[in-house]
């Protein structure tokens, strides 16, 4: 149900609607969002989290911004700042809607708002979106949603809630709402390439950013800013980035992988200068013991997964020299697709449709849902795939191979401090289980 | 692969019989085994690990008159186990870098066994071939593209001269295989559209170092563990199952890209090998396929290959599964000995088989794949080819006395292509 609209904290035409909706005495959820103005709240102000709220804007003309929240307070005002000046008439956020610190996800779940952005590191991911979801808020989410099997079992559990109370949870794996994506998969699904046996999927690249220190953050503020380069955070490259591809191979077999076998390590992650300064800063001048202030992500994993078919796909993802690689192809007994357009063989197709922004249309797939009282809900989903690449990065620290109904139902992996203990004050840091380690 | 008869143990003893006493004098550059039906078969092993010594036993075992007269190791003590099993005489068994010369000179040694560290091979075998003998050749054959040239070039000369060549890739001569392939190139699962091929192996002990070995001596004892010697994890271990899913798509890899590294082995004992491979090898018809090996304490056991086609699976060993599921009925072959059976009855036969250009051809595509893991570059085959070259075969300068400090593990970030501009060759091993 609905909270109306107070007056002192919308435009006059969100008001306006809202008011207009109570008078016609059907003031339910779904009539208010299908054809009033929709608040939203942003969780996550970084680069991927304007974005998003960029595109989102755009998707809908009814929509308003009305709170931001970020651990870091001079990014959720910059970006207000940013966005009011930007998006005239369509941003109200007052002093007070502005979230920061380490509980920010918790001030913005109380706030008034019928959709949340969330664009936070994925550690936190769980917690944040079963917060935002008892609260009755829809959910559009940057992937990937976890960095371990426990947080993607908690967006499962916020997924089966969301079903319950009807509310949408989309997740930023754009290429499912890609059209041509979309009509392609239909054909494979439909056995136009025959029985499926193999596949590949790439995100290999060059590095990354690594940001340093600085005067005022304690080592636990840098980390967190610095999320990418530490796996209880980011889950590590294959989690974080190449997710993308992986959903696809997912997508393409219609569900995750029964077993995964990888290989992989760090071979040419090299940030010792920058480390060096950040461990002088959070170490009275000194470099001694600067490296783990590198991070710990690998730069490559090479996994093999087995499809429920029997059939075996590679994943191939890391950063570093070489040669860069990014895409997916699909092999099947009639044909072989580039997962993108076309399929090549005994049925040979190309799409020639319309072609969309994925990043746009994700937002504007939400919208229509929630709207049209059919809210979508791919969280299962993208907590799978996320555990799929999660398996693979297991696998590959510790050299056994991982079976699913070990990932999803007995790991007792939980890499992320819980809430009490996310506050300023040390970093966090955590050896990698290797294979003479007991598997968790 | 270099078509051949796969005859049976039993066909062989009868054939042999036959032919028994048939014996003619010969002159002194031809090898007396060579002559079909010929009498005893001299065998002398070049490189007595253990290895090298159960090859010697599979090669009595595989054949009435065979016997093993000559031993040559660089090491004198790693003989005298060896001399005592095998039952050599202590006249002949030869020690040090050069022992092999020594062997090859003795007329009573028809054929050899080539077992040492896998760097020596493409010498001892142009050695074994130009003194006129018969060769069995422990895989891999080569380790470097100019030992792969070596292998080829002295395999033509061992054709030209009716000497018989074979590789250890044992896989080649298991009749589960062998009739496996047989039915995969007739078509029985259709076109190859995906393979996999593993060697995930656990942890391995390096062999340490004792007081007063010189570097190169103590190198050589724990040679799985130095580039220079074994070629890496990839060729020393895992060519055996790329070459197998070769021999299912009856060619070699048109281009290769892979992720590897050195990622849970660390210190001077294990030398400056990676201890993972992950390869995407790609077939013609862009067919890619996974090749994957590493050895790394605790890590789950995978060894095998895989293939699908566009009508069925297999494993390659036996099994084939779809629309014409078939399953090999035979008993169980010990293939380590089968390759010597096929090998001396081939030369019997008067028909000797030479696989040598076979094995080196495959050994490259996982030469290729080596490199392709320390640049992490994906690169054809074509280009490999013309372009990259490079040199580890052994310094001839090499004293079991030098010096030769444990270089690092490659870093992909400073490594050259051999064949790119500043890269190359005998430097970046």
């Amino acid at each position: 149900m609905a909270k109306p609209n107070s007056n002192t904290r919308t435009t006059k035409k969100a008001a306006a609607v809202s008011t207009l909706a109570l008078a016609a005495a059907t003031a339910t959820r779904a009539y208010a969002q299908a054809s009033g103005t929709l608040r939203v709240g942003l969780l996550g102000c970084g680069g991927r989290g304007n974005g998003a709220v960029r595109q989102h804007l755009s998707a809908d003309r009814d929509t308003v911004v009305v709170a931001v929240a970020d651990l870091f307070k001079n990014k959720a005002a910059s970006t207000r700042d940013r966005l009011t000046k930007q998006f005239k008439g369509r941003v109200d956020i007052p002093n007070d809607r502005v979230f920061s610190g380490y509980d920010c996800h918790l001030k913005l779940a109380k706030c008034d708002a019928d959709i949340l952005l969330m664009a936070t590191p994925p550690a936190f991911r769980g917690r944040q979106m079963l917060a935002a979801i008892k609260a009755g808020k829809n959910i559009f989410t940057e992937k990937p949603v976890a960095t371990d099997p426990a947080g993607c079992r908690q967006v499962i559990e916020a997924s089966e809630i969301a079903k319950k109370k009807g509310l949408a949870i989309v997740c930023g794996t754009q290429r499912r709402h890609e059209f041509n994506r979309v009509e392609l998969m239909k054909r494979i699904h439909d056995g136009q390439m025959g029985e499926l046996v193999g596949g590949q999927c790439y995100w290999y690249g060059r590095g990354i950013w690594y940001r340093g220190a600085s005067q005022g953050m304690t080592e636990m503020d840098w980390q967190c800013n610095n999320w990418y380069h530490f796996t209880w955070l980011s889950g590590d490259q294959i989690c974080e980035q190449h997710i993308h591809n992986i959903d696809i191979m997912n997508w393409c077999f219609q569900g995750p992988p029964v077993k995964i076998m990888a290989v992989g390590g760090r071979g040419c992650r090299d940030y010792s200068r920058q480390a060096k300064e950040v461990c002088k800063l959070f170490n009275k001048g000194s470099d001694k013991g600067w490296a783990k202030y590198n991070g710990n992500i690998w730069d490559h994993i090479f996994a093999e997964f087995e499809y429920a078919n029997g059939a075996r796909a590679i994943s191939f993802s890391g950063h570093g020299p070489g040669s860069g690689r990014n895409g997916e192809k699909v092999v099947g007994t009639k044909g072989t697709s580039n997962c993108r357009d076309r399929i090549a063989g005994e049925k040979s197709w190309q799409y020639k449709g319309k072609r969309v922004n994925g990043q746009q249309q994700e937002h504007n797939d939400l919208i229509k849902s929630i709207r049209a009282g059919k809210p979508l809900n791919e969280g299962r989903r993208i907590a799978e795939s996320t555990l799929t690449a999660i398996g693979a990065r297991i696998a590959a620290y510790t050299g056994r191979n991982i079976t699913w109904d070990w990932l999803m139902n007995q790991s007792k992996l939980d890499l992320v401090p819980p809430e009490e203990r996310m506050k300023p004050g040390p970093g966090f840091f955590r050896p990698i289980p290797t294979g003479a380690d007991p598997l968790v | 692969m270099v078509s051949k008869r796969n005859l049976t143990r039993r066909k062989f003893l009868t054939h042999s019989a036959v032919a028994g006493g048939a014996l003619t004098l010969a002159g002194a550059n031809v090898n007396l085994a060579a002559a079909p039906g010929g009498g005893t078969i001299g065998v002398g092993l070049v490189g007595c690990g253990k290895r090298g010594v159960a090859a010697a036993k599979n090669c009595v075992q595989s054949a009435r008159g065979v016997k093993v007269v000559a031993l040559a190791d660089a090491f004198a003590d790693a003989m005298s186990g060896a001399r005592t099993a095998l039952g050599v005489d202590q006249g002949k068994c030869f020690a040090g870098l050069d022992a092999y010369k020594k062997l090859l000179a003795l007329d009573e040694v028809n054929l050899v066994i080539l077992a040492t560290p896998p760097v020596f091979r493409p010498v001892h075998f142009a050695a074994a071939v130009a003194k006129g003998k018969h060769v069995f050749l422990e895989a891999p054959v080569a380790i470097c593209t100019a030992g792969v040239e070596m292998v080829i070039a002295a395999s033509k000369a061992a054709a030209a001269d009716k000497l018989a060549v074979v590789a250890g890739t044992q896989r080649r001569h298991d009749p589960a295989y062998v009739e496996t392939m047989k039915r995969i190139h007739d078509g029985a699962i259709g076109e190859i559209v995906n393979a996999q091929c593993y060697c995930n192996l656990g942890g391995a002990d390096p062999v340490k170092r004792r007081p007063g070995q010189s570097d190169v001596e103590w190198q050589i004892r724990n040679w799985p563990f130095f580039r220079w010697l074994s070629g890496d994890l990839i060729i020393a271990r895992h060519a055996h199952n790329i070459d197998v899913i070769n021999w299912a798509f009856n060619a070699i890899p048109e281009a290769v890209q892979g992720l590897s590294g050195r990622q849970y082995i660390s210190g001077p004992e294990y030398g400056d090998v990676y201890d993972h491979f992950g390869t995407e090898i790609t077939y013609a018809n862009d067919v890619q396929t996974i090749s994957t090996c590493r050895q790394i304490k605790g890590a789950d056991v995978l060894v095998g290959e895989r293939v699908f086609g566009t009508k069925g699976t297999s494993n390659c060993a036996g099994i084939i599964e779809g629309e014409k599921p078939w399953k090999y009925r035979g008993g169980p072959t010990n293939a380590y000995v089968q390759e010597h059976a096929d090998m001396i009855a081939s030369i019997r036969a008067g028909k000797p088989l030479n696989e040598g250009e076979q094995a080196a051809v495959s050994v490259r595509a996982a030469i290729m794949a080596r490199v392709a893991g320390y640049s992490r570059r994906r690169f054809q085959r074509s280009w490999f080819d013309s372009k990259c070259k490079m040199n580890w075969l052994p310094d001839e300068a090499l004293k079991l006395s030098g010096t030769r400090p444990v270089g690092s593990a490659i870093s992909p970030a400073s490594y050259k292509l051999p064949g790119l501009s500043g890269g190359g060759g005998k430097r970046r091993r």
